[in-house]
């Protein structure tokens, strides 16, 4: 058998999907392309549910799709050795249960014990990535690992044959039209600029919609239920249940359920345009090879700026208006949404353009779960 | 039990029940849960180097040692030499200096670290009073110390000089007051 067999993530629920999404197409995607027997701990099943509608859950442990879900309620528990796997996964820097930590310790050979971090194009991870930090107490050893855009980081979560899937999807515009009438957009909503929009609830979404219903031409906007969700309301003149939906000037909004993962993707292929938020969608925008814009989740001491500024550094050379547009998303320098929207609209064609590149430029590096395999397999 | 990110440079902890002195911390942003900690440390048995990183919240027990008030005497590349009341000589090596190479000064007062009754560290008061010995002019009219410039410190090696941001109105021949543990300016202390 070889190695690694066994591996058991832990994942906490802290931003809503972008967390159990990353965990989970990571969890399947190890299992699926790698033989890898996963164990997903996660600690809120309810959130996990929204993005993967088998979950149960009421269930304290369960199969979906060749992985071992386990609801994670408890830092309590002892654990025996061979209940650990050949790999431990922390996400995000989670606390293991110290039992378990115990258990990994007694166990020989030990695992390989990841912290998984979050992704930034900051330069410094190249530097931290793969390091070890050894356990103060405990014979045991764990190693940062970084997502990233460089060769010396882990690149970014892409299952095989995802760009094959996308690009036999916006190569067929059947197939893009059944799948939009199947969210109940019609002809006229499916020849107008079609906008995806997820973000955080500070986003300066009414603005938006100001400029874009005071535009020059149609805007559809898909926004799930529950996103953006008072500037939503307000434009509806009502609840922004899932299937709303209302035109004003030039703008028409539509609300959609909350989408399992695969057709998420299949709506960021589908559409000119998406916003996104967090980790997990914002690298399925990256693979969409559409323009987008990114929300990025706030942190403390505005932490989160330096991040997008590292990643619009790399990303948007030569593409001011995402950028001055991107900043201004994210609180990070002030504009007017009737000027920056004209100007970004302009500019998109050019960010598809470069788009392609993007993606070529990170599909170099390799993918997060095979980079993580190979380090796994190094460290035995 | 102290976390990591209440660990200084200097500092002497146990990881894997072997004594570390930190050498060097590179603190950057990281996930939610905080920063992460790149430390440069070597193991004070084997003297092996070794590069780890670590969380803010990670705990590590910090071995108190003993330690006397000596005085830097002079540098013999590559050991700086320190003196006690008693003029008992203690070498330290260069890597074990960290950040106290920077604030290096004949006579200078600080306090050697003993492990197994060797030096291997020494420790500089909190603030530290130095004198500038390089600066751009001072900017007329600007008191409010947002904005600055760099600020070249005397030091005992010439080629050690160290530079901190100092706001516009500081001075050349300005004797400042600095943190050592942040290396930021504090204030004036002579004109």
């Amino acid at each position: 058998m070889s190695f690694p067999s066994t591996l058991t993530l832990f994942c906490r629920v802290v931003d809503n999907f972008g967390d159990i999404g990353i965990c989970w197409r990571l969890a399947r995607q190890l299992q699926a392309e790698h033989g890898i027997a996963v164990t997903l701990w996660v600690d809120d099943l309810s959130s996990f549910r929204r993005i993967c509608p088998e979950v149960d859950v009421q269930a304290p442990l369960q199969q979906l799709r060749g992985v071992t879900v386990r609801h994670w309620t408890s830092m309590e528990g002892e654990f025996a050795p061979e209940e650990t796997g050949d790999v431990a996964i922390e996400f995000f820097a989670v606390d293991l249960p110290p039992g378990y930590v115990e258990a990994m310790a007694r166990r020989a050979p030990r695992p390989v014990w990841l912290n998984l971090e979050g992704l930034t194009a900051e330069e410094w991870v190249e530097g931290c990535h793969t390091l070890p930090s050894m356990h103060p107490r405990l014979p045991l050893t764990k190693y940062f690992f970084f997502p990233g855009f460089t060769p010396k980081t882990g690149g970014l979560l892409r299952e095989a044959g995802l760009l094959e899937a996308r690009e036999r999807f916006q190569s067929d515009p059947a197939a893009q039209r059944r799948f939009l009438a199947q969210l109940g957009l019609g002809d006229a909503d499916c020849a107008a600029r079609k906008i995806s929009l997820f973000c955080y609830p500070h986003a300066p979404v009414a603005p938006l919609f100001e400029a874009w219903a005071a535009g020059s031409e149609p805007v559809c906007c898909l926004v799930p239920e529950g996103v953006a969700a008072d500037a939503v309301q307000r434009f509806l003149g009502g609840e922004a249940k899932a299937g709303a939906a209302r035109t004003q000037g030039k703008l028409t909004v539509h609300v959609l359920p909350f989408l399992p993962q695969d057709d998420y993707d299949r709506l960021l292929w589908a559409c000119d345009l998406n916003f996104v938020r967090g980790e997990d969608s914002f690298v399925r925008a990256q693979w969409a090879l559409r323009p987008f814009v990114w929300h990025i989740y706030p942190q403390d001491e505005n932490l989160h700026h330096k991040k997008l500024r590292a990643f619009l550094g790399r990303y948007a050379q030569g593409l001011d208006a995402l950028a001055d547009f991107s900043l201004c998303w994210n609180g990070a320098q002030a504009g007017e949404m009737d000027k920056l929207w004209p100007a970004l609209q302009a500019e998109t064609p050019t960010i598809a353009e470069k788009a392609g590149e993007w993606a070529q430029k990170v599909l170099e590096i390799g993918d997060l779960a095979t980079n993580l395999v190979t380090f796994v397999r190094s460290h035995r | 039990m102290k976390p990591a990110k209440e660990i200084r440079v200097g500092n002497i902890i146990m990881v894997d029940a072997k004594p570390f002195i930190v050498l060097r911390s590179d603190v950057n942003g990281s996930s939610r849960t905080g920063f992460t900690y790149k430390w440069k440390m070597k193991n004070l048995l084997t003297n092996a180097p070794l590069e780890n990183v670590f969380r803010g919240d990670d705990k590590f027990d910090v071995v108190v040692l003993d330690k006397k008030p000596v005085t830097y005497s002079y540098f013999a590349d590559p050991l700086y030499v320190f003196m006690d009341e008693e003029y008992n000589q203690y070498e330290i090596e260069e890597e074990n200096m960290g950040e106290a190479i920077n604030y290096l000064k004949d006579g200078m007062e600080c306090e050697a670290v003993f492990y197994d009754g060797k030096a291997i560290s020494v420790e500089l008061p909190i603030t530290i009073a130095r004198q500038v010995i390089y600066t751009e002019p001072a900017v007329k009219g600007n008191t409010s110390g947002n904005v600055l410039k760099e600020a070249k410190l005397e030091n005992a090696i010439e080629s050690k000089q160290f530079t901190i941001q100092v706001p516009l109105f500081v001075n050349q021949d300005d004797v400042i007051e600095i943190d050592t543990r942040t290396n930021e300016y504090k204030k004036v202390v002579r004109n």
